[in-house]
């Protein structure tokens, strides 16, 4: 390894890009399009690097490259508690570096024609999305849990700061608070697991060092198992899994390209990112593995069912992006917990990994044609868009790749991946009638996507246009915005045959367990002389067709569904989005801060009225405090001779006693 | 270098001359502000000077010989007082916050119109008051600084304060009044109790009645009987803890913050409430450590109230100011949470927290007194969408706030880290109810900006006086946040000030 020795400089690169444009004035970026270019230079040099070291570790023998330095060192009792800094690179964290500096490579690119009418917000648009770029690379390259934390945590700042980046809209300031808040709870257990795995290990969080000395830990079977949970209850907040999902969809008050990149592409995948990273720990803990299994499997259907009936462009994406982070938890859970039962590799971790990747490629790319869309429509709600594809070639083109991707459909990318882990789900069913459902909770899930992506294609492309005028303002991307997302629509296309190139063999749990070299053909003939294969493709076809028939040939009415007292129910519940957001207002409002107020109450009322009573009661029979109010000296005098006289008289006292 | 300089007797005289000098300066309020910034940055350069020289391993074995620039005089011989100065890793961690904060509390304070040769000497003496506490090694000379730092602080709220200052000062005044008379009780007791075992073990002349001297008093205290310790313990909390302050007596810092002008709140949150919490560490602990043991309960359960309940009371105020005085009260839960754990992570992180905490409230003061004169009001419901119209004052304010909520990066984020690690360690599961509190933090402080700078903007305000940071006031500020992420990204270089020293003081605790 020669390239990793400067691993280090990735993040680095995109922070000095931060720390120029944060720090020069608004003046100096006036001509300089608020210091885009050193954004998109800093990136574009972290790229390449990336690529490099990427390279290096993917062809490697799979050794994990670690280097670090001690940050703090702590005695602590019997051992002493060492935090590290430093960087690990092995193949996941390849793939990561692979996916997250191309994507936000382009994205920072595709800004250029996006944020072009910002004026003096531009600046502070590309500084903090420089600085996501940094802290984000630098999760991903984090060499132990504490170092990844911490850039879980900045990552989350940069959410924060870019869902709110149009601050004086009261709605945007509100997903933004929202995000933070609902992620931190996420975050709190993810700090908890750490409290549990660094005592356990004493004093230590290295990967590295935890890998190989699991059985070093203290405090037995069922305090790792609840580590790994918390670990994963930090993912579940990161990544928009159910039961703290709701921020997401709010979230999409940022600008689109943040949506695609942070709220799609990278940060919602730092959750993922962690569980397959702790993978040696979670293979430790079926339990856990099994609630990753199912949370995920729900969260894909539940988050799916609300993307059906929206008709907000971004919401139906945000949706999603929810349920495919689902399959991915679903992938590594049942691969994971499959693997404990059986002993034999599987392709859990790996398509979960894989389908990481594909669905930053695509997702993005949905992300930005939607943005494409949006900044020629002015509006996101699709029932004023319509019949835009002849007006916008490339972009309805690109989108149409990227819905052929997520739907499954063959040979685009997230057909391998979706498939690779329902297949994994699958194999679980011969262990446990739960396999079975989840894997029909993940066959229903390939068919609402492939439905409602297409319906939103329908309604966004295809017939007559709604809005004429609209339709007349609307007009093809600048090339600042169609260039980056032709490539991502190569990528959306042909990410999928990395499979077919040695990423099998290449992504696997690193000291769990390692996968047989199988070449192209094999693979290929696997896949599709199994049943399961065509069950997926037919359900993504029914899915398709479905949403053509509805929305591009109206032969079937979409009203009826929403009409009448069982569907307009359903429908209104979808739009509710199920109560939850009601549900987290209810509880941050009535519960939190009604116990706020309470305590406000007791601390005015109780404690400090019965101080003032006891101080009203000392005035009116006029000792204490009209002297101390008379004169300073004189109290003060004699305050210290009481207290002097008393020591006496409690010495007296006790020298009886004594 | 320093073997025959005095210098921490210096570091206090500085500030006492400039005071008297300052108090002298009545005619030419804008030569008192010049004397007392010149009179400030003295202390500030000799405290760094005598970090550049401080050994961060003394080699000594214990508590006793761990202090260095030690000075030592007999004042009055026959009650056992010595003029006794002398720092070690945890004090100097707390004289160079002082330092520092002093010095830009002057400068924060250079558009102060009312009397300010007094203002600016008070400060001033409040330095003296406090620098004295920190470095002081003689009980006796400890109480005394511990009072002078009082009287300062009261007429900084009675003559400077807003409208209800009369109430809020006297408030002040008489908590820690009564607080330190039962320190004192607890001084006496010790005083008296401990000469017997001293002259026995011939640690003082067997005709001396006793002795003040700390570090003395600690060598045989832990021989006193259970009781005794565990009364002697208790008197010195209470007089700590009211100091902190921890629930349930804490009301006078509210009143105190709101009434208090920007400069009094900065010192008072940043400085005045450490000496309570150092008085635990420095006192309590090493000298009666068995008691220690007996009161970890009850350190622990007021730790725990005071981070939650001042969390959910933060989140209830509609005044900035208060909201930050009771995130105070949280935050300090957290040292006191960390003191409980009696573990050398713990204790470690409690002092990183009182030194971060001290910087990171100096910013939020700062901040609520920019509100008050720049915006006219801290009243959270009539401010909104401040953000484009006063961009410092709102950069500031976000990072002040992020620095405060203990985001990774910031100083504030690995003392509590920290605290919680050693909280697990001792507690186990239970930490989940602190922790607890971190998500409270980060709500009170993100509603508190969403309502404050963000949304529409405000037609509740008169907001045609409207002005951003003046320069005095965005130079203590970049400071204090340029120290907050320099210490938030490397954070040994406090921690290996504090470190080496805890083994050392809590060897009969830990």
């Amino acid at each position: 390894m020669t390239f990793a020795e400067y691993a280090w400089l990735i993040p680095i690169l995109p922070l000095i890009a931060f720390v120029i444009i944060g720090l020069l004035g608004n003046r100096l970026f006036k001509k300089w399009d608020g210091g885009a270019p050193i954004a998109i230079g800093m990136a574009a040099i972290s790229l390449i690097l990336s690529l490099i070291v990427a390279y290096e570790a993917l062809t490697g023998d799979g050794t994990p490259f670690v280097q670090s330095l001690e940050w703090v060192v702590v005695q602590g009792g019997d051992f002493a508690f060492t935090f590290n800094m430093g960087i690990y690179i092995d193949n996941l964290t390849a793939l990561m570096l692979i996916v997250v500096s191309i994507v936000s490579t382009l994205v920072v690119i595709y800004s250029l024609g996006y944020m072009g009418e910002e004026g003096g917000r531009k600046r502070r648009y590309y500084a903090v999305i420089s600085l996501f770029i940094s802290v984000m690379l630098g999760l991903v390259l984090a060499s132990n849990f504490l170092q990844m934390f911490i850039f879980w945590e900045l990552v989350g700042l940069c959410s924060y700061l870019l869902i709110g980046f149009w601050n004086t809209r009261p709605s945007a300031a509100s997903a933004a608070k929202k995000a933070f808040l609902v992620t931190r709870i996420g975050d709190i257990m993810f700090m908890a697991g750490l409290f549990i795995l660094f005592v356990g290990f004493k004093g230590n969080l290295d990967f590295d060092y935890i890998f190989n000395n699991l059985d070093s830990f203290v405090g037995g079977d069922s305090l790792l198992t609840l580590s790994t949970l918390m670990l994963f209850g930090g993912a579940v907040g990161k990544s928009a899994q159910f039961p703290l999902h709701d921020w997401l969809p709010d979230a999409m008050e940022g600008p689109t390209t943040v949506s695609a990149l942070i709220h799609a592409a990278t940060m919602v995948k730092a959750g993922v990112y962690l569980v397959a990273r702790s993978y040696p720990i979670m293979v430790k803990t079926p339990d856990t593995l099994m609630v990753v299994a199912i949370i995920g499997g729900f969260t894909a259907l539940f988050a799916a069912t609300m993307a059906l009936n929206n008709t907000n462009i971004k919401r139906v994406l945000a949706y999603s992006t929810i349920s495919q982070l689902g399959y991915m938890f679903l992938a590594l859970g049942a691969g994971g917990y499959i693997f404990t039962k059986t002993l034999d590799p599987n392709v859990g971790y790996m398509s979960g990994a894989f389908h990481l990747m594909n669905h930053a490629f695509f997702k993005a790319l949905l992300f930005l044609s939607a943005g494409a869309v949006i900044h020629a429509a002015h509006t996101e709600d699709m029932r004023l868009m319509g019949g835009l594809s002849k007006k916008m070639k490339i972009t309805s083109l690109v989108m149409l790749i990227g819905c052929l991707s997520i739907a499954g459909i063959p040979p685009f990318s997230g057909f391998w991946s979706k498939d690779l882990i329902l297949a994994a789900v699958y194999e679980g069913v011969s262990i446990s009638p739960i396999f079975t459902v989840l894997y029909a909770m993940g066959l229903v899930t390939a068919f609402l996507t492939a439905f409602y992506m297409f319906r939103l294609w329908f309604m966004t492309f295809s017939g007559t246009p709604r809005d004429k005028k609209i339709h007349d303002h609307a007009h093809e991307a600048p090339a600042s915005m169609w260039v980056p997302l032709a490539i991502l629509a190569l990528f959306a296309f042909g990410s999928g045959f990395a499979y077919l190139f040695g990423l099998n063999t290449a992504i696997v749990p690193y000291g769990v367990f390692s996968m047989e070299y199988a070449s192209a053909g094999t693979l290929l003939v696997n896949m599709f002389t199994d049943s399961l294969t065509y069950a997926s493709i037919i359900v993504a076809i029914i899915g398709i067709a479905l949403a053509y028939l509805m929305y591009e040939k109206k032969t079937i009415d979409p009203a009826r569904f929403t009409s009448g007292a069982v569907g307009g129910t359903l429908s209104n519940i979808l739009l509710a989005r199920y109560g939850f957001t009601k549900a987290y207002d209810w509880f941050g409002l009535r519960i939190v801060y009604g116990v706020a107020k309470v305590v406000d109450f007791i601390d005015r009322k109780i404690i400090d009225g019965l101080i003032n009573g006891i101080s009203a009661g000392l005035i009116r029979s006029g000792s204490f405090l009209r002297r101390a109010q008379t004169g300073f000296v004189q109290s003060y005098a004699a305050v210290v001779v009481a207290g002097v006289s008393l020591i006496v008289i409690l010495l007296f006292l006790m020298g009886g006693v004594i | 270098m320093f073997e025959n300089i005095p210098i921490l007797s210096l570091l206090i005289l500085f500030p006492l001359v400039g005071a008297i000098a300052v108090f002298m300066m009545g005619r030419s309020p804008k030569a008192s502000k010049y004397t007392a910034l010149i009179f400030s940055a003295i202390p500030l350069a000799l405290s760094i000077l005598v970090l550049t020289q401080f050994s961060l391993n003394t080699g000594a074995e214990e508590y006793l010989g761990n202090f260095q620039f030690v000075e030592k005089y007999q004042w009055i011989s026959f009650l056992g007082i010595d003029y006794h100065l002398g720092i070690d890793g945890i004090s100097i961690t707390m004289v160079l916050l002082s330092t520092l904060l002093v010095f830009l509390a002057v400068i924060f304070s250079w558009n102060v119109e009312d009397r300010l040769h007094q203002y600016m000497g008070l400060l001033l003496v409040l330095e003296v008051g406090i620098l004295g506490v920190f470095m002081s090694l003689d009980y006796f000379v400890f109480y005394i600084f511990w009072e002078v730092v009082l009287i300062p602080m009261y007429f900084l709220i009675a003559i400077w304060g807003g409208s209800n200052r009369a109430y809020a000062s006297i408030k002040f005044f008489i908590y820690t009044h009564v607080a330190s008379l039962a320190m004192l009780l607890g001084i006496f007791a010790l005083f008296f109790t401990t000469a017997p075992e001293l002259q026995a073990q011939g640690l003082i002349a067997t005709d001396a009645i006793g002795t003040f001297d700390m570090l003395l008093i600690s060598e045989v205290a832990g021989n006193l009987g259970t009781a005794l310790q565990f009364a002697i313990f208790g008197a010195l909390f209470f007089g700590f803890i009211v100091k902190m302050p921890m629930v349930p007596f804490h009301t006078w810092l509210p009143d105190a913050h709101v009434q208090a002008p920007t400069a009094g709140s900065v010192l008072l949150a940043g400085l005045l409430l450490k000496m309570g919490s150092y008085g635990i560490i420095r006192i309590c602990l090493p000298t009666l450590p068995d008691a220690a043991v007996d009161f970890q309960i009850i350190m622990v359960i007021i730790g725990v109230v005071s981070m939650i309940y001042g969390a959910l009371a933060s989140l209830a105020q509609t005044d900035l100011k208060k909201m930050v005085a009771y995130s105070s009260i949280s935050h300090m839960g957290i040292v006191m949470l960390g003191i409980a754990t009696l573990t050398e992570l713990g204790i470690a992180a409690a002092v990183f927290q009182m030194f971060a905490h001290g910087l990171i409230t100096a910013v939020l003061f700062m901040v609520c007194g920019m509100f008050q004169y720049g915006v006219g009001t801290r009243e959270i419901p009539l401010l909104g969408g401040l953000a484009p119209k006063i961009p410092i004052i709102s950069t500031v304010m976000m990072m002040g706030f992020m620095a405060s909520l203990g985001l990774p990066g910031m100083v504030g984020f690995l003392a509590e880290f920290m605290v919680f690690t050693s909280t697990f360690d001792t507690w186990g599961l239970w930490v989940f109810v602190p922790v607890a509190s971190v998500a409270l933090t980060a709500a009170y402080y993100l509603w508190a900006m969403q309502r404050s700078i963000f949304g529409d903007l405000t037609d509740r305000v008169n907001l045609s006086r409207l002005r951003d940071a003046y320069w005095f006031e965005t130079i203590p500020l970049v400071v204090l946040l340029g120290l907050i992420i320099l210490f938030g990204i490397w954070p040994a270089y406090v921690l290996d000030l504090i470190t080496p020293t805890i083994p050392l003081v809590f060897s009969g605790v830990i």
